[in-house]
């Protein structure tokens, strides 16, 4: 089996969820399906568990109570996307001098995190993208 | 020197303590199965021995399985070493039991050491599938996908995904370390070394030195290679000795170990 549409279009996947740390298993266990199943090697399929791991970790500690985490993948030929959001009452994106971003940029090809209003609160997203490693075919 | 006198000369070795007990497996194996006699000599065995299990055991502890179990597992290991042991094969009972007592225990880490009850079948594939993942490694240069796994293995993707999902309900601290070569001693800090220049790095992070300097030693050397010398997990993996999904998971414990101490310290 293998994930996507096969015609190089696309494939979400969503994950909405409590936003408390017991939950991570659950979300960890779904990019590691995700990557194995898109057929990446050991080392990618690790790098992006323990990215989502730490994307997840770094937005559930601003979470305003009983809010939702919100995780989309986007499984293309060559690329898996997460991208995780959370509603929080500060407007400040994850600091890029924290060594939890050291974490994500070293585990990740790309890491982006961007806040938007969301009536009196605010959205804060952060997007990692891990691609396939040279030499492994598609 | 014929095969008595060297028989003779193992079990006359001064240093083991147990020789005065070797003659009582000559006399246990002249009797007959039944009589009472042989099992008071069985008896007299084991006990005289049990500082030896005891010792292997010792070998073993913390590793995440508790001491008193692995005492009796190596028991039952002896037992069953004076039980099958030959006096007449030209061996001593030393380097017989050896093997076996240990032997005895390292099964015991493959079974109690999943953190969740996992078939016997998935815990062969999943080791199936990290011995397979070194060697292939190794012939390219990089780790292997699920499908090259597959392909060597010559099983279905799905049975290597199962594989490698049976290996997150592996309790971290147990099987590759009691079964890896450096088990038996205390050379990681010598295998590792270079240790404080791979902190080099680190200080650009104020609030997470203090923490870090309280990780273990290989955990920090795990950290510091994969986050300030961009090695890749399978790199990291060949150069302690240990396998890819023993990285994984001992990175994955060491991140959020780091995550819960800031939190901490900013709550302070």
């Amino acid at each position: 089996m293998t994930v996507g549409a096969g015609d190089g279009s696309p494939d979400q996947i969503e994950l909405r969820l409590g936003a408390e740390l017991t939950n991570l298993p659950i979300i960890r266990s779904l990019t590691s399906s995700i990557a194995m199943r898109a057929d990446f090697d050991l080392d990618a399929i690790a790098d992006l568990k323990l990215a989502v791991d730490e994307a997840c970790s770094t937005l559930i500690t601003r979470a305003v109570p009983d809010a939702a985490l919100r995780c989309t993948f986007t499984v293309r030929k060559d690329e898996i996307r997460f991208v995780v959001s959370i509603r929080s009452s500060s407007d400040t994106k994850p600091s890029s001098d924290s060594f939890g971003w050291r974490v994500l940029t070293t585990l990740t090809d790309h890491a982006n995190s961007w806040v938007e209003p969301d009536g009196e609160q605010h959205l804060v997203h952060i997007e990692v993208a891990k691609r396939r490693a040279d030499g492994t075919a598609a | 020197m014929t095969d008595t006198s060297s028989q003779a000369k193992n079990r006359s070795n001064p240093d083991n303590g147990y020789e005065h007990l070797a003659p009582l497996f000559d006399e246990m194996a002249a009797l007959d199965e039944a009589d009472p006699v042989r099992a008071e000599l069985r008896n007299k065995l084991v006990t005289g021995h049990l500082p030896l299990a005891e010792h292997i055991a010792a070998r073993f502890s913390n590793r995440g399985v508790p001491r008193e179990d692995l005492v009796q597992v190596a028991t039952l290991g002896l037992i069953n070493a004076v039980d099958r042991f030959q006096p007449d094969r030209g061996t001593d009972f030393l380097s017989f039991a050896v093997p076996t007592v240990m032997g005895e225990v390292r099964r015991h880490f493959r079974d109690a050491s999943w953190s969740m009850h996992v078939p016997r079948r998935l815990k062969e594939l999943n080791l199936a599938i990290n011995s397979a993942s070194a060697e292939l490694s190794q012939r390219l240069g990089r780790a292997p996908t699920p499908s090259e796994l597959a392909r060597h293995l010559d099983l279905s993707q799905e049975q290597v995904y199962e594989g490698l999902e049976a290996g997150n309900a592996y309790h971290s601290m147990s099987l590759d370390e009691a079964l890896s070569p450096d088990a038996d001693s205390d050379s990681l800090g010598e295998t590792l070394g270079e240790t404080d220049t791979a902190l080099d790095g680190v200080e650009d992070y104020e609030s997470l030195r203090p923490l870090i300097e309280r990780l273990p030693e290989r955990e920090r050397t795990i950290l510091t290679l994969r986050f300030f010398r961009h090695m890749t997990q399978t790199q990291i993996a060949d150069r302690i000795g240990i396998s890819q999904m023993h990285v994984s998971r001992l990175l994955a414990r060491t991140l959020e170990q780091l995550r819960e101490g800031m939190l901490t310290d900013e709550d302070l």
